[in-house]
């Protein structure tokens, strides 16, 4: 598949204030790219980017083979897009926006338009003021796909989504990608990009340190898993297991919490010969990941392993 | 960080600003009205003539020693109250009710702290900020007073404050009781301009119908101009002003008690008889509606209510001026021969002798060109403030050239204030002929019309200025460019100023148009620096980061 977005080398900085710096990486036609990272690491200022709506200061960015700056309107004929924070005239309806957007992209099958309304269920008659935020996302979310677009650029998209309408979302990128079209997703939730995408590049502090398949990125994966006993036990029986990576012991010995990547089978086998009071596993955020794996050196070499 | 240290502060130190502007803002207004009465009292006769006029404008005011620098400055003010009432009006509908809009009620009200001591903490900077805002009045009147003249004392000047204070915090008081009853802050803030609109008029009804006191006892504008501390033989009424006090308190304690009770995002509940319909959810598209279909047919939906009241404001005031002039010209034609630094005034503004109607009337449509330029300020804006916070990302998300964007909101601006003049130059038209006031029409339509490219210098200069400016710095230049060119033109020529600073003045190039028509190299000149400095601000537009 030919790449559809081409980042090579792009530098922006706000002033004093870190924009991003010397970031590359490429979609392909057709997949649906996770563009991941914390809160400030530079995934937005990439988008906009792209939109166009902010210039980069070196680099370059092509949409179709196009140049981001200088075509482009024919960029946004091919583009749906989910701004990351969306503002609209807060005295519209849904309606009328939906309206606008589709007469500045030179009218839409309405047909289509309605259908995507009745999928979201969005009550079209109400102001954008007086919207939730979560229907507030639906309004942008509906405008950027209404038109078929033959990419979607979408900045932390499902925000504000109840499970239900984010599982309609997960749906609708899956026929996006079934129909062949692409979809770029910024996110700051690993679970998320894991769901829906099939690619992902991991953004930190203005720089990529990892592009690769979900898999891939998966397996950075840590988790943590807090054992509560009857009794005491000696922490050292998980030291040594197959995905352990930490171990502490809490409450007396009582409790056990282990830092782990990988399988837990292990770990289960060796906690039953123990009377367990409790077993809880919580997957860290996508921040705690950072701090642990990109810290200091760490990301350096890191990104030496990154995977074009 | 000493005033981020209670809700209380911290809303006072948002204040800071309009506490500086308006006090300091209004008592120069109040300067400015005495300022004028040395040149209006230079003999007896004129004095005379002076109380006279004074008393034809009764309906504004009551006729008291209006021939005293304190007496004229509370004459003249009296209408203004209405200006003066703007700030409280929307600080009391946007205290409680605009922080729900924002949603950050919400966020304020989670810290471990009761409901009604935040809302108390928040009237308390209000009426805080009111009575600073007093002081200054008080403080810049009392130094002007001394500067002209005038008789009373610093303590009388802080009256006159204190009782402008009071008024306010009613004013503020009965806008943030209304919001407690509305879903937003905007038709809180409408209502009450409404209603003070209706107490105003009530208040003038006893000035101008004999025996009609006791409708007027139903405002509280009238109670307010029961003293008028800047006429120390009038003094104030202390059981008028205890009266205000006690009203703000029972709106503000009532509004404060209401919103304890309701939830928050809510509104108190109406009687089932006053209550909207309930609105039913849709699914519709509003298909066929023509302001959607482009970024220009946009701008004019959202300009067109604002444009319509700007609209009745300008027209209004044309009217107003050519029905009023021939009599105006009469009763001011014995304080005219014996005022010759006024006539001065009037022909330096108006360009004509101010002996005849179409010269005083041209230097009264002066102020025509300064409200539609005040109009576009506030649609200047609307543009910067759109870009600044986001609400144009998804506009240009879409296959629209920003130059297109940028030149579809000027168009519609463009297109209101040729609207808006049209409109006038027809009621004023109108109003000619009801009048019998022979006016050269070709001139009218030169003065009406020749607003456009002034209206369109002040729209060029402000998109190329918002380019880099941030939206407060935006309208704040454009402010200080208006007061600054109607400084320059309405003072300048009395000061002598060489006719090099004259013309940097917008008005220059828009002349004397009722009396001698528009001259087309001033307006080629006008439009050539628009465009310039449009060109300049679509350049600028075209290829800056958008919202950072």
């Amino acid at each position: 598949m030919a790449a559809i977005i081409e980042v090579q080398g792009l530098t922006k900085s706000y002033g004093r204030k870190r924009g991003i710096a010397d970031v590359s990486f490429s979609v392909d036609e057709g997949e649906v790219f996770g563009f991941l990272g914390p809160n400030g690491a530079g995934k937005t200022t990439t988008i906009r980017i792209l939109m166009a709506l902010i210039r980069a200061g070196s680099g370059t960015a092509r949409v179709a083979g196009l140049d981001c700056w200088h075509q482009s309107v024919d960029i946004k004929k091919l583009v749906g897009y989910v701004p990351g924070e969306p503002a609209l005239d807060p005295n519209l309806t849904g309606g009328q926006i939906l309206e606008f957007f589709a007469h500045l992209r030179g009218g839409v099958d309405q047909a289509y338009l309605k259908q995507l309304i009745e999928r979201f269920d969005l009550d079209t008659s109400r102001k954008f003021r007086q919207y939730s935020t979560g229907n507030k996302r639906k309004v942008v979310l509906i405008q950027a796909f209404m038109h078929r677009p033959r990419l979607l650029i979408l900045d932390e998209p499902t925000s504000g989504l109840d499970p239900l309408n984010q599982h309609e979302f997960d749906r609708m990128v899956k026929e996006v990608r079934d129909e062949g079209r692409t979809v770029c997703l910024s996110s700051h939730i690993l679970s998320e990009v894991e769901k829906t995408c099939t690619r992902v590049g991991i953004i930190r502090a203005g720089s990529i340190v990892r592009i690769g398949g979900v898999a891939e990125v998966t397996a950075i994966k840590r988790y943590e898993m807090t054992i509560t006993f009857g009794d005491a036990v000696p922490a050292d029986a998980f030291r040594t297991l197959e995905g352990v990576i930490e171990t502490e012991a809490l409450d007396n010995g009582h409790t056990v919490r282990l830092a782990m990547q990988g399988p837990a089978d292990a770990v289960i086998k060796a906690a039953a010969r123990y009377p367990v009071v409790s077993l809880t596993s919580h997957e860290p955020s996508l921040e705690d990941i950072f701090l642990r794996y990109y810290e200091g050196d760490a990301a350096a070499k890191e990104a030496e392993h990154v995977v074009a | 960080m000493w005033w981020l240290r209670s809700v209380f502060l911290k809303t006072l130190r948002d204040y800071r600003v309009a506490i500086l502007g308006w006090g300091i803002g209004m008592g120069l207004v109040l300067v400015a009205t005495m300022a004028s009465v040395a040149t209006l009292t230079t003999t007896q006769q004129a004095r005379e003539q002076l109380v006279s006029l004074a008393a034809q404008f009764s309906w504004n005011a009551d006729v008291v020693a209006v021939d005293t620098v304190g007496g004229y400055a509370t004459f003249k003010i009296g209408i203004f109250i209405f200006l003066i009432a703007v700030w409280p009006l929307l600080a009391g509908s946007r205290m409680l009710r605009g922080e729900e809009d924002r949603g950050s009620l919400d966020v304020l009200l989670s810290v471990p702290r009761p409901r009604v001591r935040v809302a108390l903490e928040k009237l308390a900077a209000i009426w805080t900020a009111l009575l600073a805002m007093g002081v200054l009045i008080g403080l810049v009147a009392f130094a002007g007073g001394q500067k002209f003249g005038a008789t009373f004392s610093i303590g009388d000047a802080l009256l006159f404050g204190l009782n402008l204070a009071l008024v306010c915090a009613l004013i503020g008081g009965l806008a943030l009781l209304i919001s407690q009853f509305t879903q937003e802050q905007g038709p809180a803030a409408g209502w009450t301009g409404g209603l003070l609109l209706v107490f105003i008029v009530l208040d003038m009804v006893h000035r101008v119908v004999p025996n009609t006191e006791w409708i007027s006892r139903l405002s509280p504008i009238y109670y307010y101009n029961l003293s008028k501390p800047l006429v120390p033989s009038y003094g104030v009424n202390v059981g008028a002003m205890l009266l205000l006090l006690a009203l703000a308190l029972i709106l503000s304690g009532s509004s404060v008690w209401l919103f304890a009770r309701r939830d928050i995002g809510g509104t108190v509940p109406l009687p089932r008889w006053l209550r909207l319909p309930e609105r039913t959810a849709s699914q519709a598209l509003p298909v066929g509606d023509w302001s959607l279909r482009s970024v220009y047919a946009r701008s004019l939906g959202m300009i067109a209510v604002p444009a319509m009241w700007w609209t009745l404001l300008i027209s209004g005031w044309a009217v107003w001026v050519v029905v009023v002039v021939q009599q105006l010209q009469a009763k001011l034609s014995a304080l005219l021969a014996s005022s010759p630094a006024f006539i001065n005034v009037i022909k330096n503004i108006g360009g004509g002798d101010a002996t005849l109607s179409t010269g005083l009337l041209s230097a009264m449509l002066f102020f025509l060109p300064l409200f539609l330029m005040a109009f576009v300020v506030t649609q200047v804006n609307g543009w910067s403030a759109d870009e600044q916070d986001g609400r144009l990302d998804l506009v240009l998300a879409a296959p629209q050239p920003r130059l297109q964007v940028l030149l579809g909101r000027f168009g519609a601006l463009a297109t209101a204030t040729i609207v808006i003049s049209l409109i006038t130059l027809l009621a004023t038209a109108a109003a000619a002929a009801y009048a019998g006031l022979n006016l050269d029409l070709g001139n009218l339509a030169a003065a009406t019309l020749g607003m456009v490219p002034l209206g369109l210098l002040v729209a060029g200069i402000g998109y190329m200025a918002a380019g880099w400016l941030r939206t407060a710095a935006d309208t704040g230049l454009l402010s200080f460019l208006l007061a600054a060119w109607f400084f320059i033109s309405f003072i300048g020529p009395e000061l002598k100023l060489p006719d090099a600073t004259l013309r940097l003045s917008a008005f220059y190039y828009y002349g004397t148009p009722l009396l001698h028509g528009l001259q087309l190299t001033s307006v080629m000149e006008v439009v050539a620096v628009a465009v310039i400095a449009l060109g300049i601000g679509a350049v600028r537009f075209a290829r800056k980061d958008i919202a950072v």
